[in-house]
């Protein structure tokens, strides 16, 4: 006999970061369909899907109607920083949990959601670090203009700041925007040691063309010596970059090192995966009743700090090479900071040149 | 350059919440322990260990200055007002305890960085107006001091017009601030009657 949970489903499957959202949902489907067929199990999910469209405004009402219309208390979903801020006091009324599988800037530790992919100790300091040692302390910012781009270069700048780096170029595009002509003129008139790229979806991708132009056209921006680092970037948006997305270098917990069909296999897709199959192991102990409950006596036995319920990861610095992410340097198991007050949770390097942890 | 927000200390940093039980503060504590502090909540007799303690959070609705050891608005670190009555009566009582941010309840986990680094930052400010205060008075009561040193240089040389060169040149000599070598000069002179020299 097996019982019922509904699962809501609330990832927007068209708008600009919809490459990122088709790797979620196939990975919380996909983990779906293996509960379903496990015959081990003594659950079955009842995915109740909305698509939200990328319109900030639809995340709030569909997520109520999935909390109010069906039996489902938990959802995975939200790419951005803002839908998952947008849908937190719906899950709060009904005291539901949101698995957010996307990296994100930290400064944020809702009882009603589990972080499970990156914070802003497993991306941004990591590869932030590692850029500093590997190509010079200093650094063109580039972000979309929201909380992420304006977080990610935030704490980019003050680390570069702190190390006695510079920023020489910050600029942010509006959501969507591709005139990037301007961006790329910058970044050849200002000559940094890498740039950071926080722009994401169509924005992002016009970047990544153009700069590879740029390469091309000067070798002083090819990838060897002035490299393009993004936080978010995985596998997911690998095909529709193509070959401008050779030398590409990013961050996350786990990166495929070969070929894989139609940008599977990301960490997002892994993540959301991973996140289902959590539940499931947890739901088929017979747990019921507030999960943050159950996160605050059980949560490290999931890998899930129970005082952030963010997750501890390995954090992988890769780049891409032959259009496969091949990994540059790996740390294992680092414990989440979401607000960078805890310096001993933070990547550490064997030879240090930082001198100060201020965030 | 601008000053930068400090959030690395925040880690092991020491909250006392001064506030009454209430379904609604272990939301609070929770969030304030995700953050990194270690957290002691209390209410109404603020423990002793709360003088050291990196910042207070504290009700203003039931709150009262015999709460606190200090004298009202001389708060030893950055303070948090919890306030719910938003009557003038409250609000004024928070103002006058030294509240350097607010949040405004019913209690919630959001909010709570935001007023940490706001309480934290603008205690700071405070801190360094008020040193810079303290030096400027010294330095306004060094003036009289070196007023007292030029004219007692100038009874020695019997002439005012070189006098103040002449401190210029012994504090130069004593390797030490023109204030310093006033305060040497004077005090010298209450003591034994003489000046003191340089040769």
């Amino acid at each position: 006999m097996f019982e019922n949970f509904d699962i809501g489903i609330l990832y927007s499957r068209s708008g600009t970061y919809q490459l990122m959202s088709e790797a979620l949902f196939a990975g919380a489907m996909s983990a779906i369909e293996d509960v379903n067929a496990d015959t081990a199990l003594p659950i079955r999910f009842t995915p109740i899907v909305r698509d939200p469209v990328g319109d900030l405004t639809n995340y709030a009402p569909m997520c109520a109607e999935i909390l109010s219309t069906s039996n489902a208390r938990h959802v995975v979903g939200c790419v951005t920083s803002s839908s998952r801020k947008e849908v937190i006091p719906e899950l709060d009324r009904a005291q539901a949990t949101l698995w957010y599988n996307v990296p994100y800037e930290g400064f944020e530790t809702s009882a009603r959601v589990v972080y499970a992919h990156a914070a802003t100790n497993q991306n941004i300091l990591p590869i932030l670090g590692w850029a500093m040692r590997h190509f010079g302390m200093s650094a063109f910012l580039a972000g979309s203009n929201y909380i992420w781009g304006w977080e990610t270069c935030r704490v980019a700048r003050t680390r570069l700041e702190a190390s006695g780096g510079t920023v020489p170029g910050e600029r942010y595009l509006p959501l969507g925007d591709t005139s990037v002509e301007g961006l790329i003129a910058e970044i050849e008139r200002c000559r940094p040691k890498f740039i950071l790229n926080s722009l994401v979806g169509a924005s992002s991708y016009a970047f990544i063309r153009a700069y590879a132009e740029l390469g091309r056209r000067d070798p002083q921006f090819a990838p060897e010596y002035c490299p393009l680092l993004s936080c978010n970037l995985t596998e997911a948006e690998l095909p529709v970059l193509g070959d401008a997305a050779e030398g590409l270098i990013s961050v996350g917990p786990s990166f495929c090192d070969t070929p894989t069909a139609e940008g599977r296999g990301s960490s997002l897709e892994r993540t959301a995966y991973q996140s289902v199959m959590t539940l499931a192991a947890v739901l088929a102990q017979g747990v019921r009743g507030p999960f943050d409950c159950y996160l605050a006596e059980h949560g490290a036995r999931h890998g899930i700090d129970p005082v952030t319920q963010h997750k501890t990861l390995d954090v992988h610095i890769a780049q891409v090479r032959g259009g496969v992410f091949q990994i540059l340097h790996s740390w294992h198991d680092i414990a989440p900071d979401p607000y960078l007050t805890r310096p001993l949770r933070h990547p550490q390097f064997k030879k240090t040149t930082l001198t100060a942890v201020h965030a | 350059m601008k000053k930068q927000i400090d959030i690395a200390g925040l880690e092991g940093a020491r909250a006392i919440v001064l506030h009454p039980e209430h379904d609604r503060l272990p939301v609070m504590l929770r969030q304030l322990r995700a953050i990194g502090l270690e957290v002691e909540s209390a209410w109404p007799t603020l423990p002793a260990s709360a003088i050291t303690a990196d910042f207070t959070l504290y009700d203003t609705d039931a709150g009262h200055d015999e709460q606190f050891p200090w004298p009202a608005g001389h708060a030893p670190m950055p303070m948090i007002a919890l306030v719910g009555s938003e009557a003038p009566g409250r609000i004024e009582w928070a103002s006058r305890t030294g509240a350097d941010a607010l949040l405004v309840k019913p209690l919630v986990a959001s909010g709570v960085f935001a007023s940490l680094l706001m309480a934290r930052q603008s205690f700071e400010r405070r801190k360094a107006l008020l040193a810079e205060v303290e030096a400027l008075r010294e330095r306004l009561s060094a003036r009289q001091t070196i007023v007292r040193a030029v004219s007692l240089l100038a009874k020695k040389t019997g002439s005012e017009a070189t006098a103040y060169d002449d401190l210029r040149q012994l504090a130069m000599a004593w390797q030490m601030t023109m204030e310093d070598a006033a305060v040497q000069i004077v005090q010298h002179n209450e003591t034994t009657g003489a000046y003191r020299d340089c040769s």
